[in-house]
Order: structure tokens, then sequence, then C-alpha cells
């Protein structure tokens, strides 16, 4: 029963989460975000349509991780869309993000390479190691988006933070799957058959709550306008805490 | 194994960075409420709280032999805990201070389209690490007392007076006609 009922809860979901969209006038504003819905749901109803008409056919089979692949992809729209709704306004700490996602990729790109050199029986070979891989990618770039959000102290708005968690958990439980299947083997394949489109569930779930009607970001205040530049800001900043440094090591020698 | 972990420790690390960013207060750090704020914490710190010639009385030696030598030992006990108490409540003050100006960096610098990412690290490295030296200092005023040390009274009232100091300059941009402008809807918003 649970085979059918959550991924029929699913696409009813997300139909429903599209119509919302068009109807808040959200799909405008958040192109990447829809774009990437759009992409599953078309998927979703080729490969029911594919499955019901001929459930014993290998083209079920020989599609389905291609079209995984496909999702995937754009699901990294789904991240730029964050990063560009969240961090505009913000340019230095735009180029720090961007700056941590770029150091995410290379820690990942470096992983891939040094791993099976370290771990003999390490190797990203089959389509489910090199599928965890990517979603590592997406996981480690979404860490280093909030903490320089944290960081910062910048402001997310309703709708940004419902995209973040939903699609967040979604990865969450993506990695941790992938990574456990492409440990245990097969046996798992009965825990991770019901995993997966759950937790995809609960994301659209999140989804629709956080985007029924347009929640703009917070607009950052201006009422100051600094006039001097940032490697100023830096050196006032590394002088002050220089000082304080002194004071308090002179007090401890004290 | 290993990778196995390796994943785990990351699907951790989205799990805690998510389960934070639900709880989180949506307010703006950096605003101009925020950095009004700031200033008005520090003139409290310079006029009410840390003056050079306050700490030195907090921390007179001369208070604790005078009592020494004529209180009785529950009198001597109840003076050093009070004291005590007084040093770790300066040392959390200095902390706060050194908290308020990294906010107000931040707020700052997160504009700024031409922000160092390797000077922002290095910053936030030194920034934690002045934290830790207040930390540290917090511990041994309480494992030692806050006479352990009898040269440290004076570098710590100096230090205060020269923290003080120096934190006014990094608010120094925010001028006295900038602030009074601020300072209306700051109050405002309060109430």
């Amino acid at each position: 029963m649970s085979r059918w009922l959550i991924p029929a809860a699913g696409e009813a979901l997300q139909l429903l989460l599209l119509v919302r969209g068009a109807r808040a006038h959200l799909i405008g504003r958040y192109r990447f975000f829809y774009f990437y819905l759009g992409s599953v749901v078309l998927i979703s109803i080729i490969m029911t349509a594919v499955f019901a008409m001929a459930p014993g056919s290998p083209l079920y089979q020989r599609w389905y991780w291609p079209l995984q692949f496909l999702t995937l992809v754009t699901g990294y729209g789904v991240l730029l869309e964050i990063m560009n709704h969240v961090l505009r306004p913000y340019q230095g700490a735009e180029r720090f993000a961007k700056f941590s996602g770029v150091a995410a990729f290379g820690a990942i790109f470096c992983f891939a390479l040094i791993a099976p050199r370290i771990m003999p029986h390490w190797s990203p070979g089959t389509v489910i190691e090199f599928e965890r891989d990517l979603r590592c990618v997406q996981a480690l770039f979404i860490c280093g988006l909030l903490g320089v959000v944290f960081y910062y102290g910048i402001p997310i708005g309703k709708n940004m933070k419902g995209m973040v968690v939903g699609y967040g958990l979604y990865i969450l439980t993506s990695l941790m799957s992938l990574a456990v299947r492409a440990y245990a083997g097969t046996g798992f394949d009965r825990v991770w058959d019901i995993a997966q489109p759950l937790s995809f569930d609960v994301s659209l779930l999140i989804w629709l709550v956080a985007l029924w009607s347009y929640c703009p970001n917070p607009v950052p205040d201006h009422t100051i306008h600094l006039e001097e530049d940032y490697e100023a800001l830096v050196a006032r900043t590394k002088s002050v805490m220089g000082a304080i440094r002194a004071h308090i090591g002179k007090a401890a020698r004290a | 194994m290993i990778s196995l972990i390796f994943f785990l420790c990351i699907g951790a690390l989205l799990f805690s960075s998510l389960f934070l960013l639900a709880r989180r207060n949506p307010r703006s750090e950096g605003s101009s409420t925020a950095l009004v704020e700031a200033q008005q914490a520090l003139t409290a710190l310079q006029t009410g709280l840390l003056p050079v010639a306050l700490v030195r009385r907090v921390f007179a030696r001369e208070d604790w032999e005078y009592v020494r030598s004529e209180a009785p030992r529950s009198v001597r006990e109840l003076f050093m805990d009070e004291r005590k108490s007084l040093a770790i409540l300066w040392l959390t003050q200095v902390r706060a201070q050194i908290r308020s100006l990294a906010r107000f960096h931040r707020g700052a610098a997160r504009h700024y389209a031409k922000l160092n990412p390797r000077l922002e690290l290095q910053l936030a490295i030194s920034f934690a690490a002045l934290t830790g030296a207040c930390r540290a200092l917090q511990l041994f005023v309480y494992v030692a007392g806050p006479y352990a040390a009898p040269q440290m009274v004076g570098a710590v009232a100096e230090a205060a007076g020269r923290i003080c100091k120096t934190s006014e300059q990094s608010l120094a941009f925010l001028n006295a006609a900038r602030l009074s402008a601020l300072a209306i809807p700051a109050t405002t918003a309060r109430l």
C-alpha cells in the first residue's frame, strides 16, 4: 500500500504546489525553483505511465537513473535561486558564499581524487556512489551558505526559509540513504524505497506551507551609508582588535 | 566504513544547520538600530561601568587587607566571593564589547562587493581567539581569585580604559549628527 500511497501523495502535493504557485504569482519570482518542480512533475508522470503500462519493461530501469540525474542537476537551480534571493542585497556576503561554494566543490573534488589512493576499496564507480557524491556537494553548499547567513546575521523570509529547509531535508535524507545503500548493498533497498519518496513528500509539504503566498525577503537597512571602503574597514577592525589583544595579554601576564 | 562515516558527518552538519535555521530569530543584525545600540552600549560602559577609577576601586587590594585584618572569617569569605563575582562580571563586559565590535564589523562588511574572504576568515579566527582569551581569564579569576596576581589590577584597569578608547574609534564614523538622527527611530522601536 505504501508503495503507491507515498508517491501518489507526492504527485498530488506537487500539482497543488504548482497550482498555488501560479495563483500566488510565485512562478515568475522563483523561476529556477518552479522549473525544478515542473521537471520533477513531468518526470514522475512519464515514469508512472511507463511503470503502469508495462510493469515488467526494462524501459523503466533504463531511464530511472538518467532522469534522476536530470532532477539532481535542476536541483542545483534551487540552490542558485536560494543564493540569489537571500544574498543579493549583500554583495560582500554573496562573494563569501561563492568562495565557500567553490571551496566545498574543491573539497569534494580533492576527496574523490585522494580517497581511491588512501582507501583502496573506495571507488565512485557505481551510479549510486556518483549520485551520493553529487548530493554531498549540494549538502556542503547548503552548509556553506547557511554558515555565511548565520555569520553575517542575514535575515531570511518565510519563502526562502521554507525552500532551504525543504530542499535541505530532502538532500539530507538522500545523502544518508545513498551513503548507507552504497555501504550496506541491496539489503537496504526496502528501507530506501520508502525513505526516499517519504522525505520528498515531507519537503513538498514544507514548500506548500512556506510558499502558500509571496513573502519577500527582509530588505537590509540602508539608513547608514558607510563612507569608506572595505580595506579601511578591515584595517580599522584589525587595529582595534590588536590593541584589545595586547591589553588582554598584558592583563593576563601581569 | 571511513567513507560512510565521512558522509554521516556531513549529514549531521547539514541537519544541525537546518535545525538552527528553523529555530532562528529573523532579526537582522547590522541594521542602523543595532549599530546605534552598539554605540549606546559602549557609552554606557565608558561612563557607567568601566571608568578606570571604578575598576581600580573594585580590585583595590587595600579593601581586602582591611577586611582581612578587621572582619571575621565569614565576612572575609563573603567579601572575596563578591569581589570575584565583580571581576568575572567585568570580564563578561569586555567580552560583550568584543562581540559588539565583531557584530558591527560583520554588519558593515556584508555589504561590500570587494569583501576579501581570506581576510574575513582571519578576522573570524581573531575574534574567536579574543573571546576565548577573555573566557580563559574568567576561568583564571574564578579559580585563583581576583587578588591572585597583584599586578593584574593595574594592568586590568589600564586595559579597561584603552579598550573603551579603541572601541570608541571603531564606532567613530557614527558622528553625533547621524547618531541623533538614528536614535529617534531606535527609541521608538523599543517603545
